[in-house]
């Protein structure tokens, strides 16, 4: 503990039993092994038997399903690739912009930004659809009472727009992530030559957050693929395949038809993976020195700009979490909203215990799915072993996936003998882990490629054991990335419901499936309050969770402050 | 066709005595009948539920009280239900299916995920709540009606609508809301049920002209009486009377449409594979029995399947209503074939 680089844990470091023997490498071969089967047994096999429902049943082999989409749903292939192209490409603009707000703008209100930021990494499925509903429908506070219009939110724009705006803030984190391990002294550099600030950002800081943008663009992308809630609520007569897919399965009890649709969608998913790999593979900046401060000093234009879409861009989220509290305190929405407590009130003190599994459930596969995610980055960016590319496109696999299929793989494949897990906790968490793993392991993989290998190149000379590199070296560069990871897993587990409604068995009933319920019975007031609770707790575990991740030791980060985070984290699982 | 008019005016007799019965009160009330032997050894044991119903705690609590078994629940759609005993293959990871739209229950009779198992209260209960063979057993009445928003059928200087036809007024344009039929039972029923009783050729003529006024089809069952109590739309069609939104305080009423109220009845079942069976048959026998009516009636506005059971108050006004004929499991093979023709009339 008090020797060795700052804000790191240091438990095996003087006399471990891990210290550059080659027990120790053996042990991290162990480890990678593991892990890679874990990857094949909780990713591919239920991939597998999801895909083989869409070409094998009734006892035999066809592709009629699949002749059917192409000859009769051609569109709804097309409506997915639209919505989630234009929702990508502004997503990943806004996320740019209030990337760079925060990392290289002189404004005042970043640590604001990024704050609000970790909040908007929380809108539950269905509420903030609502809340859209809410302030734009043809009774919408803002479209209908205050501009007096009534339009009609109900189509492809209102998808595109609700998808765009939950999945900048995502954008932003990882492209942050990356802006901030960029060698500023580049910057400098190119400043000394005579290029001016705008000139710089241009063409050196953007360039070099190339891997982050690209990873932020393949996950929105992805995820706007597979996003079968929004177009369900706002789209209207607009449908998208996996709508239809989610459809088929609810609806129509047609697993076949709806496995082809899941499938299908993998096509424009791995395209997009390709992109991103080529683009990843070609990225070879390197970072010698990591320091948080740009040098800098952008114009008062490009400074006010950025400001500017900051500033919209977290309003235009504020109001729909305002809307969202408002809900909760409203006497009756839409026709009463003088102040109440009736909707809180109304919440009985049984659903605690709904909430407190939640929290248990998110908080393991938020650590666990985190740390296994970086080691697997890792393994993917800097072991490269035979088939690395092929593990990097399993681990994204799970992504492609709408939620209400992976539910159902994971029945099928996890109901029978060999490995008989439905029914126990340990399979939820599993699924949640694995379901979110690609967050985690892009932004680690994204943060890594332009680290430069030479300084764990050293430390192995110098008689590092992989571990030791890996804790000391690696890990404290991926902070960032690790607290993204763990940010998004956490905050999904505790307000998805798309998987795991299919894994929970009754009396394991977690807070989403309650806040679900009560919308589906019309309680307005009560779905909202049940929201905020959830919005409220995952927001104080993010926020204090990056309190003592981001801190950063040259800030005070004395021996005993460092010593206090460590068993604050073994405290919380 | 003259089995089914029979069935129709027994159902209307029925239904006229649930309302006398109700209108004259009871005074027996106080006195649950004991008809339930529970074993000693199924108290303290639990039973696993995947239940789509209003009230669920306090019938569960109820329940828990009268025979000691603990009940744990998973609240889930039936198109959930059915997807997930699917996967499960026989080894459900739950005891009881309680609640939801009859199609689904047949749908899984037909794989066989059910148990079959004939309660002495089904006896009580009409045959064409019920399956012959106790795979489900109907313990309530669903009725469709329409959720009408006031003050908006003001503002379009409409009065309330209180039939099918009322909707084609062009008034209404854009201003219904229903859910689609692939995905809702709701919707399947009223489509169904307008083809059963106005004829195929009328029917689908009739669903035409709807779909004109449809602006869209939600993808929710939840979200037309929702939207009508925002005054986002004029009327919703839903599943209950929307009491829920009522007490909320949205000027909203609901009305039975009088030219055919589209029904069908929230089965019970024991699935197949139930890991505690017994407690499964108890359960059974405790919603069919004349206290578990009455306590399933209390926490949920429904219509109780049972002969003899009081209508709760909100829907007194079903007695004025026409109830639909129905043959649900005419119905239900239709299904498939059904909801293909109305996607391809009006999915795309």
């Amino acid at each position: 503990m008090n020797s060795g680089r700052p804000g790191m844990v240091n438990k095996f470091k003087e006399g471990g039993p891990f210290k550059g023997t080659s027990f120790s490498d053996l042990l991290a071969g162990l480890i990678y092994v593991l892990i890679a089967a874990s990857v094949l047994v909780f990713i591919l096999w239920p991939s597998i038997t999801i895909i083989v429902k869409s070409v094998y049943y009734d006892g035999q082999f066809t592709l009629v399903e699949y002749i059917k989409l192409f000859t009769q749903n051609k569109q709804l292939l097309l409506n997915s690739i639209f919505v989630s192209v234009v929702s990508t490409v502004l997503a990943v603009a806004i996320g740019l912009f209030v990337a760079l707000f925060i990392s290289h703008s002189q404004n005042r209100g970043k640590r604001l930004t990024f704050a609000v930021l970790l909040l908007t990494m929380i809108s539950p499925p269905f509420v903030s659809a609502l809340s859209y509903i809410m302030l734009f429908g043809r009774r919408g506070i803002i479209t209908y009472y205050l501009m007096g219009l009534t339009v009609n939110p109900y189509g492809w724009h209102g998808v595109v727009i609700m998808q765009a705006l939950s999945h900048a803030s995502l954008a932003a984190l990882i492209i942050l992530g990356v802006l901030r391990g960029i060698d500023k002294s580049l910057e400098q550099a190119s400043l000394d030559l005579g290029a001016d600030s705008l000139k710089t950002l241009l063409k050196i800081s953007i360039p070099l957050a190339k891997p982050g943008v690209i990873a932020a663009a393949l996950i929105a992308f992805i995820q706007s693929l597979a996003d079968f809630g929004t177009p369900a609520i706002i789209g209207g007569n607009f449908s998208v395949l996996a709508t239809e897919a989610y459809m088929n399965v609810i609806g129509m009890y047609n697993l076949p038809r709806a496995a082809a649709m899941g499938t299908l969608l993998m096509i424009p998913a791995l395209l997009m993976f390709i992109i991103y790999r080529r683009t990843v593979e070609n990225s070879k900046y390197f970072s010698l020195r990591v320091s948080t401060e740009s040098p800098l000093k952008l114009s008062r234009g490009v400074n006010y700009s950025l400001a500017l879409i900051t500033i919209s861009f977290i309003s235009f989220q504020l109001i729909q979490y305002i809307t969202i509290l408002w809900g909760a305190f409203a006497k009756t929405w839409g026709v009463d909203f003088s102040f109440s407590l009736r909707h809180i009130q109304a919440v009985e003190a049984s659903r605690l215990a709904a909430f407190g599994r939640s929290l248990e459930y998110a908080l393991i596969a938020a650590l666990v799915g985190t740390l296994l995610g970086m080691i697997i980055a890792y393994m993917i960016e800097r072991k490269k072993f035979p088939g690395y590319r092929i593990l990097d496109f399993l681990v994204t696999l799970p992504y492609m996936i709408p939620g209400p299929f992976l539910g159902i793989a994971y029945v099928l494949a996890f109901h029978n003998k060999p490995l008989i897990l439905t029914g126990t906790a340990f399979i939820v968490v599993v699924n949640c882990i694995y379901r979110q793993l690609p967050i985690s392991t892009r932004a680690g993989t994204a943060v890594l490629t332009q680290l430069n290998p030479e300084t764990e190149y050293s430390a192995r000379d110098l008689g590092a054991s992989e571990i030791t590199v890996f804790k000391d070296i690696i890990l404290p560069s991926l902070k960032p990335a690790f607290l993204l990871g763990f940010v998004n897993t956490f905050t999904t587990t505790m307000t998805t419901i798309g998987a795991i409604i299919f894994l929970v068995v009754p009396g394991a009933e977690v807070a989403t499936v309650q806040m679900f319920t009560t919308i589906k019975t019309g309680q307005i007031g009560v779905s909202t309050v049940l929201a905020n609770m959830i919005i409220l707790v995952t927001l104080a575990i993010n926020l204090v969770f990056s309190y003592f991740i981001l801190r950063s030791p040259k800030y005070g980060g004395s021996e005993k402050r460092e010593g206090a985070y460590v068993p604050a984290i073994d405290g919380i699982k | 066709m003259v089995m089914k008019q029979k069935l129709l005016a027994m159902l209307m007799i029925l239904f006229f005595v649930f309302s006398l019965a109700g209108c004259a009160g009871s005074s027996d009330d106080d006195q649950p009948a004991p008809e339930e032997k529970i074993a000693a050894d199924l108290a303290g044991t639990t039973l696993k539920v995947f239940a789509a119903y209003d009230g669920k705690d306090e019938i569960f609590q109820a329940f828990e009280a009268d025979t000691g078994i603990k009940v744990e629940y998973l609240d889930m759609s039936s198109g959930e239900v059915l997807a997930r005993i699917r996967a499960e293959q026989g080894k459900p990871l739950g005891d009881i299916w309680f609640g939801g739209g009859v199609d689904s229950f047949i749908a899984a009779q037909i794989d066989g995920l059910l148990e079959s198992y004939l309660s002495a209260g089904a006896e009580f209960v009409p045959a064409q709540y019920k399956d012959p063979d106790g795979y489900w057993t109907g313990i309530s009445l669903v009725t469709v009606s329409l959720i009408v928003n006031t003050d908006r059928c003001a503002e379009l200087g409409m009065e309330v609508p209180q039939t099918w036809q009322d909707l084609l007024k062009p008034e209404f344009k854009g201003e219904i809301l229903m859910p689609n039929p692939a995905i809702s039972g709701t919707a399947y029923t009223i489509l169904s049920g307008i083809l059963q009783t106005m004829g195929e050729e009328e029917g689908w003529a009739y669903m035409d002209q709807l779909n004109a006024q449809i602006p869209y089809y939600a993808k929710r069952g939840g979200e037309p009486p929702q939207k009508a109590a925002l005054g986002e739309v004029a009327v919703g069609l839903a599943p209950d009377t929307g009491e829920e939104l009522k007490a909320d305080g949205y000027p909203i009423v609901s009305v039975f449409p009088r030219d055919g109220t589209p029904w069908w009845p929230a089965p019970v079942a024991i699935l197949k594979g139930a890991e505690n069976l017994e407690g499964a048959k108890v359960f059974v026998d405790w919603c069919l029995s004349e206290k578990g009516q009455q306590i399933l009636r209390d926490n949920c506005a429904r219509v109780p399947a049972r002969e003899g059971i009081e209508l709760p108050e909100c829907l007194s006004e079903i007695k004025d209503a026409e109830l639909q004929d129905i043959d649900f499991v005419a119905a239900g093979n239709a299904r498939d074939g059904l909801v293909e023709q109305w996607q391809t009339r009006y999915g795309q």
